[in-house]
């Protein structure tokens, strides 16, 4: 299994497209949405700074986009194309061909999650304790396997042209509906109050809460936990029924 | 089975491959139908049939892809499954993809790395003749290529049985050879060799055992010289002056069809020498007489015409 997962990483750093939308993409958009903000002034309702807002925001979605894109649209590709039987044929334990794509993202979206936070220390002079800075890699980094797990469910629900467009649906959906490109507060109330029970928003309110030194909110654990179970659940149902098929 | 079934092994012998009653249905369709049959080691056996005789859907039971709905499917006396994680099955399937974005050698070296017993990856590259397009993306090969690639992942480790699925497709006459006269060395190393084909000529050419299948069932099993004789696959013609007596033609023993055109009468026969006696017997004097075997595709056809004739 190892060897299906260097493997996995060779492809996926071979691939400039997804590796600039993965990890050169979201720290440009930070340095687009920040750039021109003050880095002292706080923000209406809450006590961070916009560029320590908008770190977390695109930390999260560069772990999003690693995580989500990499996954669906390959699987449903191999799913189709008979890869994923031919790993049948090997010794390969069954869940190893879903657990080695989502290892191989997991590794490209660390370098996406902390060169934001790079970015925003040198140029946007974001301070944060030590401690603080550990805590949102790792708070960032487990918390897009969330979406690890929704890549893999659609990658096994969506197959040949229908996969791109859902992909994209639900990953432009939960970016910006979950606040991850604007504050969720600058959204109409009824929209605020869907927005909030997003998997996104509840995922971007975690490394918040760490940047302000606070416990995160039990609903946002409560909603990251949810999706998490319904997302593996579904996707492991999705592989199942798919195995029978092929 | 009937006397055809010359592959005699010693009964102590675990089969290779053992279908006991199995049955695979799509909604109304029976894929497999009640199919029974054993694969002994070292034998190197043809599937054949026309699309849509479950040729596939036959290989998709045995590596266990497919769960079948009745019966049982045994590999190696374990479950597929088993058998495959033991390393003992190198299979090249016809729907078998590969992973694109990533060499030939990087694919190879890593279906090495999945097989508990691997060769080493030149070897395998060479053996498969891909040496040549080692470092050449996997999503950039010609078809008749991907299937040398597809053939290299099925012998990169020392399996015992090597299962191929309409191998050469894709590929030009001369690489089609070049591939048989690489599996035939895979066979003489004493492993099981089972592939499925339509093209007859290879199942003729290269099985020693050819299984006929037909709408899910097993319509004959033999050599290729038996399967032809089975379908009475000798064919007399000959040149008659005056008054033909068809009549009196279709009563010669072991006739299996008769064609009468102006003087010529083409007949098929299960024992053309019987036949060509019993036609001098009737005291006409044949002309121009011949007494040639039917190709093995002719014999497939006149197989599967009489299958389809009985069921109608």
């Amino acid at each position: 299994m190892n060897a299906l997962i260097r493997l996995e990483l060779v492809r996926a750093l071979r691939n400039r497209k997804f590796l600039f939308f993965s990890v050169i993409y979201p720290s440009a958009l930070f340095l687009l949405i920040a750039g021109s903000a003050d880095s002292k002034e706080k923000m209406d309702g809450g006590g961070l700074t916009l560029p320590t807002y908008m770190m977390v925001s695109m930390a999260s979605f560069g772990a999003l986009t690693a995580v989500l894109m990499g996954n669906s649209e390959r699987i449903a590709k191999e799913r189709e194309s008979g890869w994923v039987r031919q790993l049948r044929l090997t010794t390969l334990p069954g869940r190893g061909y879903v657990l080695a794509k989502t290892a191989a993202a997991a590794v490209v979206s660390l370098p996406s999650i902390v060169i934001v936070f790079v970015v925003a220390a040198a140029l946007k002079d974001v301070r944060l304790d030590a401690w603080q800075w550990l805590a949102l890699t790792g708070a960032i980094w487990a918390g897009s396997l969330v979406f690890a797990a929704l890549g893999v469910a659609l990658g096994y629900l969506a197959s040949g042209d229908a996969v791109r467009p859902i992909t994209m649906i639900t990953y432009f959906g939960l970016s910006i509906l979950g606040g991850l490109w604007m504050p969720t507060t600058t959204f109409p109330q009824w929209l605020q109050d869907i927005a909030k029970w997003l998997p996104t928003h509840a995922y971007a309110s975690l490394g918040r809460a760490i940047e302000q030194s606070q416990a995160p909110s039990a609903q946002d654990m409560a909603v990251l936990v949810f999706f998490f179970v319904l997302f593996t659940g579904g996707a492991a149902w999705l592989y199942r029924k798919d195995t029978l098929k092929a | 089975m009937d006397a055809m079934t010359t592959t005699a092994a010693p009964a102590t012998t675990t089969p290779v491959v053992g279908f006991d009653q199995v049955t695979k249905t799509y909604g109304s369709v029976r894929a497999v139908d009640g199919l029974s049959l054993r694969l002994y080691p070292g034998e190197t056996v043809a599937l054949l049939g026309p699309n849509g005789a479950g040729k596939s859907t036959t290989l998709d039971l045995l590596l266990g892809l497919k769960p079948a709905d009745g019966g049982t499917v045994s590999v190696f006396g374990t479950s597929p499954r088993e058998a495959i994680v033991a390393g003992r099955v190198g299979a090249m399937l016809q729907t078998g993809g590969l992973m694109d974005e990533v060499t030939v050698a990087e694919l190879v070296k890593l279906a090495c790395s999945l097989h508990p017993r691997p060769h080493k990856v030149s070897d395998v590259l060479a053996r498969a003749g891909v040496t040549q397009i080692a470092d050449r993306k996997v999503n950039k090969l010609s078809g008749g290529q991907a299937q040398r690639v597809r053939f290299a992942i099925a012998t990169a480790g020392d399996s015992d049985l090597i299962i191929l699925d309409e191998p050469t497709t894709g590929m030009d006459v001369s690489s089609r050879q070049a591939f048989w006269a690489t599996m035939r060395e895979q066979a003489d190393q004493g492993r099981t060799v089972l592939f499925a084909t339509h093209y007859l000529e290879e199942a003729d050419a290269i099985a020693d055992r050819v299984l006929v299948l037909h709408r899910g069932r097993l319509l004959a099993d033999g050599t290729a010289a038996e399967i032809k004789a089975k379908a009475g696959a000798r064919r007399v013609a000959f040149d008659l002056e005056g008054a033909i007596d068809e009549a009196a033609l279709r009563a010669l023993p072991f006739l299996t069809s008769i064609d009468v055109s102006g003087q010529t009468v083409r007949i098929q026969s299960s024992d053309a020498d019987a036949t060509v006696h019993a036609l001098y017997g009737l005291g006409v004097y044949p002309r121009n007489l011949e007494v040639a075997g039917l190709g093995l595709e002719q014999a497939f056809v006149a197989i599967t015409e009489a299958e389809e004739a009985k069921q109608s």
